[in-house]
């Protein structure tokens, strides 16, 4: 194989197949500057059979702009340059790889249209031999390629695909067995997902925040304040400041347990962790206290009269003892982390930004102003921080010596924050 | 001319080549071995050589047998698996994996696409309050550039098979319960739950029974109960047409995967695994069983 390549270097591969075919053919080789890819002419595209030209043609489309238009006038321009389709599989193939840059790989009207370039009627079988034997083959291999690409990435295909399928393949053919394989499955797990997001998530940071908190929280009681709004100020000295949003959630049964929070054990404000809504990460920050030392717990009594409609406790003097049958819980310890008392996003997570959120809590929560507050923020997402009950019972007051002793790894940024904080002007 | 005709022909035979990768189905060979890579020289090491005969191993092996002897010894005595006949016939829920310490962490194994040659990146280890485990890493979907592998981005943590004495096979035996209870928490990604069971033929020997975990995301620990007749029958990935409920007498292991095509950090923290009794809960298996799925 010779490989001179042209002198014009424009589309490297397209020049070797121009060259190449020039000694089969013997035509005169045209090395000459290749036409704008929105007005392929005919002649041009009929003598192009390279494989590689299938890649270039996209490649000259893609130079432009990458949308489902120029994607869909490639296939068109595919299909409409031959009756027999040569090398549509490989288009097939080339399509499909370069899918994801057209951004058109979610879509299943592309899909259809990539499907109907296959020509119909050709690889049907006509007898049982040839229904037995894989007929076809690799153009049924691609059809099930078109296919699998639709499922990787969660398409379901629709009438028109089957449609499509079976005017190309025959009933029987693997494409059709696939396309019945998604039908079956797709719909099963299409909804079992008990905590569903949105297929199109906001685009307001406040809004997808006020999503991602109320997500979390679960807890319809919870109430979302938006303590700031995003906005751009411009100081005297012409500086732009953004300031970031901060939206906060709590529910009743938080500021409850809040409200008594003893004034001497410090409250935390941690954070950032991650949070996925499909494929978005959203970061929040918690405010919570350490686990109280097991000597400090007291057994509250139920309160009889907080739900009337549900006993909250029963005492039915059964001898369970002696019963396992009737003992349906695990056998585990439980587990105390200390309680969570509020939440909050915010787009920028220093500590100033948190320190408004906190001022912005002591409108409804009081007693955050007699609470020292520290911060433990990390600029990498990470598990909640916990510390065991034997290392905290001797740490009463929280100082910068113990808690550098504690966690020498984190070196978290700790503050203390004593003074009663003004609460400042909450815009709504 | 006719040698121009058939130089034109062997111009198409050539011109039929793929174009773009090969997208080649995996070659399935008879006896079923381990995955090699693309391109990764075949391991020619006769099978003696692949043994491991150090002294301080084979110590720990006495230890280890002795150890299981006694207890294969003195179990019957207690009773079936060395726990009293009445809780045995009475349990209605049994605890299987909790965290107390690093040493359950032995029972786990951690993977993800670098023996594929990914780039993932899963760790696992305690949690801060020591009494859960964390699993934690890095997703990545780029798929190695081998030319042959399409798809990549895995990150899987499997409990190890439970051995006997001499590394005789033993099985969990969950015939008495019929759901799985996780207390996990996660950052909202969705994870799976691998079920792998013994099967007599080798050809069966990647069948695995999964299902879906969703996990909520935020502070607080979720409560997850999956009835085992939702496991749905898979092989190397791919769900099978022909299903079966999953036998819960001998299950190997289980398996945690996390794999959405979402690159990006994740965790999840895994509080303790167990299983129940749902006496709510009749259903046999959640998928038709009459004709294949989809009818043939």
């Amino acid at each position: 194989m010779i490989r001179c390549l042209s002198p014009v270097t424009r589309g490297c591969a397209a020049a070797v197949s121009v060259q190449l075919r020039s000694g089969f053919h013997g035509s005169p080789a045209s090395a000459k500057s290749r036409p704008v890819p929105t007005h392929f002419n005919n002649e041009d595209k009929e003598k192009d059979w390279s494989p590689a030209s299938r890649d270039d043609l996209f490649e000259q489309v893609a130079r432009e702009t990458k949308t489902k238009a120029t994607f869909n006038k490639v296939i068109e321009v595919f299909t409409r340059q031959d009756v027999r389709r040569r090398g549509h599989v490989e288009f097939i193939y080339a399509a499909l790889k370069k899918m994801p840059e057209f951004g058109v790989e979610r879509d299943l009207s592309v899909y259809n249209k990539l499907l109907d370039v296959f020509p119909k009627e050709v690889f049907v079988p006509r007898n049982f031999i040839q229904r037995m034997f894989n007929h076809y083959p690799r153009q049924q291999e691609c059809g099930v390629q078109v296919l699998e690409q639709m499922e990787n990435y969660g398409i379901m295909p629709n009438v028109e695909t089957k449609v499509l399928l079976v005017q190309t393949f025959g009933d029987k053919s693997h494409p059709i067995r696939k396309y019945q394989r998604i039908m079956y499955w797709f719909p099963k797990f299409k909804n079992i997902n008990p905590f569903p997001v949105p297929e199109q998530l906001p685009e307001d940071p406040v809004d997808l925040a006020r999503l991602s908190l109320t997500r979390i929280a679960n807890d319809l009681d919870a109430q979302v304040t938006v303590y700031q709004l995003p906005c751009t100020d411009v100081t005297e000295s012409g500086e732009e400041v953004v300031v970031p949003h901060i939206v906060g959630i709590q529910s009743p049964s938080q500021m409850e347990l809040l409200e008594k929070h003893s004034v001497d054990r410090p409250v935390f404000v941690e954070g950032p962790f991650p949070l996925w809504l499909k494929r978005k990460c959203v970061h929040y920050y918690i405010l919570r206290a350490e686990p109280l030392p097991p000597e400090l717990k007291t057994e509250e009594p139920y309160d009889p009269e907080r739900c009337l409609d549900y006993p909250l406790q029963l005492d039915l003097d059964l001898d369970l003892d002696c019963d396992l049958g009737d003992d349906q819980s695990f056998d585990v310890e439980d587990l105390d982390e200390g309680p969570v008392f509020a939440m909050c996003m915010t787009s920028q997570g220093d500590q100033f930004t948190l320190n408004q959120w906190i001022s912005g809590l002591q409108q409804n929560n009081p007693v955050l102003g007699r609470v020292p507050t520290l911060f433990r923020l990390d600029s990498s997402p990470r598990e909640l921080q916990k510390t065991d009950h034997t290392r905290s019972d001797h740490k009463q007051e929280p100082s910068f010596g113990t808690e550098g002793e504690e966690e020498p790894a984190e070196e978290p940024e700790v503050l203390k924050d004593e003074e009663p904080r003004r609460s400042r002007g909450m815009k709504q | 001319m006719c040698a121009l005709k058939l130089l034109r022909c062997s111009h198409y035979q050539r011109l039929l080549l793929p174009s773009v990768s090969p997208l080649s189905v995996p070659r399935r060979s008879v006896t079923p071995s381990e995955y090699r890579r693309p391109g990764q020289p075949q391991d020619k090491r006769r099978p003696w050589q692949k043994v491991n005969f150090n002294f301080s191993k084979g110590v720990e092996g006495i230890k280890k047998h002795f150890t299981l002897l006694k207890k294969e010894v003195t179990d019957p005595f207690i009773g079936p698996e060395g726990r009293p006949l009445r809780e045995h016939m009475l349990e209605q829920n049994r605890v299987l994996w909790e965290f107390k310490g690093p040493q359950d962490l032995e029972q786990w194994t951690v993977s993800c696409d670098q023996e594929i040659g990914g780039h993932s990146e899963v760790h696992l280890k305690m949690s801060r309050n020591n009494s859960t485990c964390f699993l934690y890493g890095t997703l990545s979907s780029v798929p190695p550039k081998d030319g042959e592998t399409r798809y990549s981005g895995y990150c899987t943590m499997r409990s190890k098979k439970p051995q006997a004495l001499f590394d005789r096979k033993k099985h969990h035996d969950w015939t008495t319960f019929n759901t799985l209870y996780l207390r996990v928490r996660g950052d909202g990604r969705p994870w799976m739950i691998n079920i792998a069971a013994e099967t007599y033929f080798s050809h069966q020997k990647d069948d695995i029974y999964n299902y879906f975990l969703y996990t909520r995301g935020g502070p607080y620990w979720q409560d997850v109960k999956i009835p085992f007749s939702k496991f749905f029958l898979t092989h190397r990935g791919r769900v099978q047409d022909d299903q079966h409920p999953l036998w819960l007498d001998k299950v190997n292991s289980i398996g945690f995967t996390l794999g959405d095509k979402v690159n990006g950090p994740f965790q999840l923290e895994i509080d303790y695994i167990g299983v129940c009794i749902d006496y709510a809960h009749t259903e046999e298996f959640a998928y038709e069983l009459y004709k294949r799925n989809p009818e043939v």
